[in-house]
């Protein structure tokens, strides 16, 4: 009988290592969450029903809440930066490789190398630019004879959020940049030929070949990269300290969350269903912003 | 590609091509004299790199290699990244592809859920599951060790599965049909036929995955807090929190964490790439 039922369901020995591993440490969290948001747990002793007081608290509380929209804020900020430079640039940076400028080889292996540079490296080169007292930047303003252009950098409210866009385009554009290239190497010759015999200029190229036969891709990239601008949190966790940086120019949900969850376990103060509520937050905001961008990028969707 | 025409190009659309081409120059040249004075400051001394921070070093200095390895246990460090790479690595290619063989070979009620089941640990960042991991691992007292991260590494298989499915659907089906009446087991079908006949994309999941896993910070932070297991990315954070204080042995600790991760870019950069455009465009 055993034999017989082994025999029927091979997959079973196959999927279930896997199926239970993935079940307990990705989709249980993400479950645990939406059920832990609505106590009052310190992460010892009994666990008390408060409802949706946690959320009450994270959009009104005159304590928190303010430090929660400014964070958002810095997040929505962020994500318009990914739509609006980030893919632009990548794009820009993939169709100059399609053109085959000079030496093009060279920059597409050198583009996408810091790819591969951990954040805790890349932070560290940032320092290592950017630091008042003994970054380069402002060692080579002063030695060029231009030194009432030094400042803060990253010390001041005003830049520190810009210089955090340069130094998240120099280490993350390579992956976007290559999708877009593989995309366009994969847009039929046939087509360009034609286009060449028609006499189409090279402008007219990009705006109605490339273009639209990019934008499925496109879709896919601003989707992934929207989940991952919601998430941001090594770079400017590292850059800022957990606090945020000067004036909270770098404070974002993510690093509110590790405050109040994380920040607090060493005095006991920690209040777990309270960063729960903030994932729980984050997650809603993650759906919408996925759902209507499905909406928009679809009336783009180039094949329907 | 004999065939290949090259167009004539216009004498504009040439200077507009060697402009942009100058603009990358550029470019790159920050990336590489950032790297290479990098390299160059990890040999000096920490006055030496306070009044000279862009020149040649006085002297070639090892000590601040030397203080890495033994005042601090970059060793170790070096060890725990090393562990956690090929571990994670190992468990989660090899878990991600036996689920995909199952979804991909076998016909079973539920089989599309459970392909879109998969799928679902895409869309949300780690950070929303990071307090119940923390929570679980606790339970579990897998919190600061090497097996609870693995673990969490290993769960993390979407996109691996995902890739693996649709390779495995590539292979066709007589291969396993002839072993099976030759009387191969399911298992030894999967292990000695196929993952062989896939080896490229394994390989290639697998580089993503262990650059993923070596530059990782924010889950060895949380999760790896105790100092015997720290890794390579976190001992460089440390060194960056006493920047001012540390900055010569900073120096040297990231040129040992960057040396391997630049040497595999640099031996497998076209792998690298297939592996990040290749999941994500085609259908």
């Amino acid at each position: 009988m055993k034999k017989k039922q082994k025999r029927k369901k091979p997959y079973l020995l196959f999927i279930a290592p896997g199926f239970i591993l993935y079940t307990v440490f990705i989709i249980f969290p993400i479950l645990f969450i939406l059920y832990l948001c609505l106590f009052k747990w310190s992460g010892l002793g009994p666990m008390t029903f408060v409802g949706l007081d946690n959320f009450k608290t994270l959009f009104n509380s005159p304590r928190i809440a303010p430090t929660f929209w400014h964070a958002l804020g810095n997040n929505l900020k962020y994500l318009l930066c990914v739509w609006f430079i980030i893919t632009p640039v990548q794009f820009l940076l993939a169709y100059l490789f399609y053109l085959k400028i000079p030496f093009y080889k060279y920059y597409k292996l050198m583009i996408f190398m810091p790819y591969v540079i951990s954040s805790t490296i890349v932070s560290f080169f940032a320092t290592m630019i950017f630091n008042p007292s003994i970054g380069f930047l402002n060692e080579f303003l002063t030695n060029i004879g231009l030194s009432h252009l030094t400042g803060a950098w990253l010390g001041d409210p005003n830049l520190a959020f810009k210089i955090m866009i340069i130094i998240i385009i120099w280490q993350g554009s390579g992956s976007g940049m290559m999708i877009f290239y593989a995309n366009m190497m994969d847009i039929p010759t046939e087509i360009i030929e034609a286009s060449r015999i028609d006499g189409c200029s090279e402008a007219q190229r990009f705006w109605n070949i490339l273009l639209p036969l990019s934008l499925p891709s496109c879709a896919s990239i601003i989707v992934m990269s929207s989940i991952w601008a919601l998430g941001i949190f090594d770079i400017p966790f590292i850059l800022g300290g957990s606090s945020g940086g000067v004036s909270n120019s770098l404070d974002f949900v993510t690093m509110v969350f590790y405050r109040y969850t994380f920040g607090n376990v060493l005095n006991g103060k920690s209040d777990l269903g309270f960063g729960a509520a903030i994932s729980v937050a984050m997650f809603i905001i993650i759906v919408i912003v996925t759902l209507v961008q499905n909406k928009i990028l679809s009336k783009f969707e180039y094949d329907n | 590609m004999a065939r290949e025409k090259r167009e004539i190009l216009s004498p504009k659309s040439k200077i507009i091509r060697w402009v942009f081409s100058i603009l990358l120059l550029l470019y790159t040249s920050i990336t590489i004299f950032i790297l290479l004075s990098t390299l160059i400051n990890s040999f000096k001394s920490k006055s030496d790199l306070i009044n000279n921070t862009f020149g040649w070093p006085e002297k070639f200095l090892l000590s601040s290699y030397i203080t890495v390895f033994t005042e601090d246990k970059f060793g170790l460090y070096f060890r725990n990244s090393i562990i956690l790479t090929f571990c994670g690595t190992f468990c989660c290619i090899f878990l991600a592809s036996m689920v995909a063989y199952g979804i991909a070979r076998f016909n079973f009620k539920g089989k599309g859920f459970l392909a879109s089941y998969f799928l679902f640990g895409m869309m949300f960042p780690i950070q929303i599951s990071v307090l119940p991991l923390f929570i679980i691992l606790k339970k579990m007292s897998l919190l600061n060790t090497l097996g609870g991260m693995i673990l969490v590494y290993a769960a993390g298989m979407s996109l691996p599965v995902y890739i693996f499915q649709k390779f495995f659907r590539t292979v066709p089906k007589s291969l396993d049909e002839s072993a099976r009446i030759d009387g191969a087991k399911e298992f030894t079908i999967y292990l000695k036929i196929i993952l062989p006949l896939c080896k490229p994309v394994v390989f290639t999941v697998a580089l993503i995955n262990s650059v993923g896993y070596w530059n990782d910070f924010y889950m060895p932070m949380v999760f790896l807090g105790k100092k015997t297991c720290r890794t390579l990315t976190l001992a460089i954070y440390n060194y960056l929190n006493e920047f001012l204080k540390q900055m010569n042995v900073s120096f040297a600790a990231v040129i040992i964490t960057l040396i391997p991760i630049i040497l595999i870019y640099f031996l497998f950069s076209s792998q690298i790439i297939e592996g990040i455009t290749g999941g994500a465009v085609k259908e």
